[in-house]
């Protein structure tokens, strides 16, 4: 079943389009993150869902209801923010059992409930403490119990992670997603991190000036990303593109880079010679090689331990390769590039999307 | 505040920042501390020249005779309480919720009003005293002590709302979201969630209010004439058309000015918390 749909939502703000035509189903227990770079319409979209945010055009339903015209609370959504957003001079037990409280909830049953929303985020020593004096990770735990204490239906994400240092940023991630698989909430998730909204979600929107570039699980968005944004958004380290044309070579097509003739993948579109288009491969599929390939010169040489990042020129410009383990090479050595045909992204240089 | 920025720099920026901060102090308490001083004089040794500040010269009595007719300061204390704590709880009332109605809620035109609540404060007082009065004595309420709060509270409000709208704007939006969908309506946001984060600010608006009621002399003197008379004015009774009592006139001054003093002291943090800005920033 279809817990969260929005139909043609859009967004403006005086004559600024947030969100245009944002079109996305959710089915129930699934976990989508709206991915995409600050001001690409990825928090107002969300703010649309919670309810925080009045919708332009279009419509948002849940459970099959339009929802438009309901306040946050009537679409029993909760919802979790980047700064936070505890109340500063209430305890953790206190912020956690605020929303019972005005619900009219029994003293003693929102204290059954925060103690056990507690005990499963281990804040049960801390419950008497102000927010000041927890750290950015415990606070930001608080928050996702605010959130969890209501055992809403929903579950909203507004990059609740960026204020932390990166370790906790991965363990908190780690604990998000056990949260989503224990409890099977239907969750949106928002963040401009792409490797974070590839390791938590079931599914991913990549959003790019207020549009979804593209929907797609992890695995699709990385290895068939539909468009130029999305491939060069997508990945670290990030896919170089290089520009070439289209020429007919003994009756297949090929890509011509320079003077440099690639073939095309067997599953690329029919595409007519001269077309412009520019042309990459992932990182891990750019090996180097003793003769085979294209020439190219090493520009730089970042190990990050499983593997080592070797940044090369070659007549094309740029290309990176992934290498497994550490490599000793200095820069300025010539090598050659061997780029695995069969995970060649071609795209079209006007449009830009993926042709093969 | 800590003094450990002072550490930074060399001795003479040190030395420097010491002696601006001497004159100030200086500057500031040096009043404060004739004040003091003079009360506690007797009237011969205060009007030589330069005055004899012998330990003989000084004395108490000043402060008895003051306490001893205490009727009128008495009756003007009590006025100055009456007038500044209706003034300063009325416009905390109607300001608080003013204030983030306009730094808050989807106002229309909200700087604009802000503004002109503001631009009602650029009239200098004696503008409009003359109409005040007719207004006032018309109304059969001259010398009357909450007409004169309600004057006060015409020039305490705008200065709340200000203060009040400053850091109303600086709290993070994200508190009234997370207040939304946990459910709370605007009235029980800004009841359970703005105002207590607001304690220092609204103390700060609070003292000021206070103190401009407490101190203000203009409007006292024309809109009262012996029951509704506040501390400045009894005060001001005491320089005579003959003869001015330096010493009992310091000392009732003293006596008016302490409450005000201790207010400030006791309040101390919360007023320096209120002014300053990006408490809640982070």
């Amino acid at each position: 079943m279809t817990a969260i749909e929005l139909k043609n939502v859009s967004k403006t703000f005086g004559s600024y389009t947030a969100c245009r035509d944002v079109s996305l189903a959710i089915p129930e227990g699934e976990f989508v993150t709206l991915l995409g770079a600050s001001g690409c319409g990825k928090t107002t979209t969300l703010n649309m869902v919670a309810g925080l945010e009045d919708v332009s055009s279009g419509d948002i339903l849940m459970g099959g209801r339009r929802v438009n015209d309901l306040s946050p609370v009537q679409r029993d959504v909760a919802m979790v923010f980047q700064n936070y957003a505890l109340y500063p001079h209430m305890s953790v037990a206190r912020n956690i059992g605020f929303t019972l409280k005005m619900r009219g909830m029994d003293a003693s049953e929102v204290r059954r409930r925060v103690e056990k929303v507690a005990a499963s985020l281990e804040l049960s020593s801390m419950l008497d403490r102000l927010p000041s004096q927890l750290s950015g990770g415990q606070q930001q735990r608080v928050a996702i119990g605010r959130a969890l204490v209501r055992e809403p239906k929903i579950f909203l994400f507004d990059e609740p992670f960026s204020n932390l240092d990166a370790s906790l940023r991965m363990r908190m991630r780690a604990e998000v997603k056990e949260l989503h698989q224990r409890l099977g909430v239907t969750s949106i998730f928002v963040t401009h991190d792409q490797e974070e909204a590839m390791s938590i979600s079931d599914r991913i929107a990549v959003m790019n000036q207020g549009r979804i570039e593209q929907l797609g699980t992890p695995e699709e968005i990385y290895s068939r990303p539909a468009t130029r944004y999305v491939a060069t958004f997508i990945g670290s380290p990030r896919i170089e593109l290089a520009p070439g044309i289209i020429e007919q070579s003994h009756g297949t097509a090929v890509c011509k880079v320079g003077s440099t003739a690639i073939p095309l993948p067997a599953q690329t579109k029919p595409v007519e010679a001269g077309r412009q288009v520019e042309v990459g491969a992932r990182p891990e599929y750019v090996k180097l090689s003793d003769g085979k390939g294209v020439p190219a010169r090493v520009r730089l040489v970042q190990p990050v331990g499983p593997t080592t990042h070797v940044t090369l020129d070659w007549e094309g410009g740029t290309l990176v390769s992934s290498v497994p383990g550490f490599v000793r090479l200095a820069p300025g050595t010539a090598t050659y590039a061997e780029i695995d045909p069969s995970h060649l992204l071609v795209f079209d240089r006007a449009s830009g999307e993926r042709l093969s | 505040m800590s003094f450990a920025r002072l550490q930074h720099g060399g001795p003479f920026r040190q030395t420097m920042i010491l002696v601006g901060l001497a004159v100030f102090v200086v500057w500031s308490a040096g009043p404060v501390l004739w004040l003091v001083i003079s009360s506690l004089l007797q009237q011969k040794a205060l009007i030589q020249q330069p005055p004899d500040l012998s330990p003989a010269n000084f004395t108490l009595t000043n402060f008895t005779t003051v306490v001893g007719a205490a009727a009128a300061l008495g009756r003007g204390i009590f006025n100055s309480l009456v007038v500044s704590l209706f003034s300063t709880a009325v416009a905390l009332a109607l300001g608080a919720p003013a204030a983030y109605a306009l730094a808050r809620l989807p106002v229309p035109r909200a700087n604009g009003i802000a503004f002109l609540i503001l631009a009602t404060q650029m009239l200098p007082g004696i503008a409009i005293a003359i109409p005040l009065f007719i207004l006032i004595s018309k109304l059969g309420l001259i010398d009357n002590v909450l007409s004169l709060g309600v004057v006060y509270l015409s020039f305490n409000l705008p200065i709340v709302i200000w203060i009040l709208r400053g850091f109303f704007t600086s709290i993070p939006v994200g508190l009234e979201k997370a207040a939304a969908v946990d459910g709370v309506g605007i009235f029980a946001t800004f009841w359970y969630i703005v105002l207590p984060i607001s304690i220092p600010p609204l103390t700060a608006a609070a003292v000021f209010a206070f103190v401009e009621a407490w101190n203000e002399f203009f409007f006292a003197l024309i809109l009262t004439r012996q029951h509704a008379q506040t501390v400045p004015l009894v005060i001001a009774q005491f320089a005579g058309q003959y003869q001015t009592v330096f010493g009992q006139m310091m000392a009732a001054a003293v006596i008016s000015v302490t409450p005000v003093i201790l207010l400030a002291i006791l309040f101390r943090n919360q007023i320096i918390r209120g002014f300053a800005d990006g408490m809640m920033k982070g």
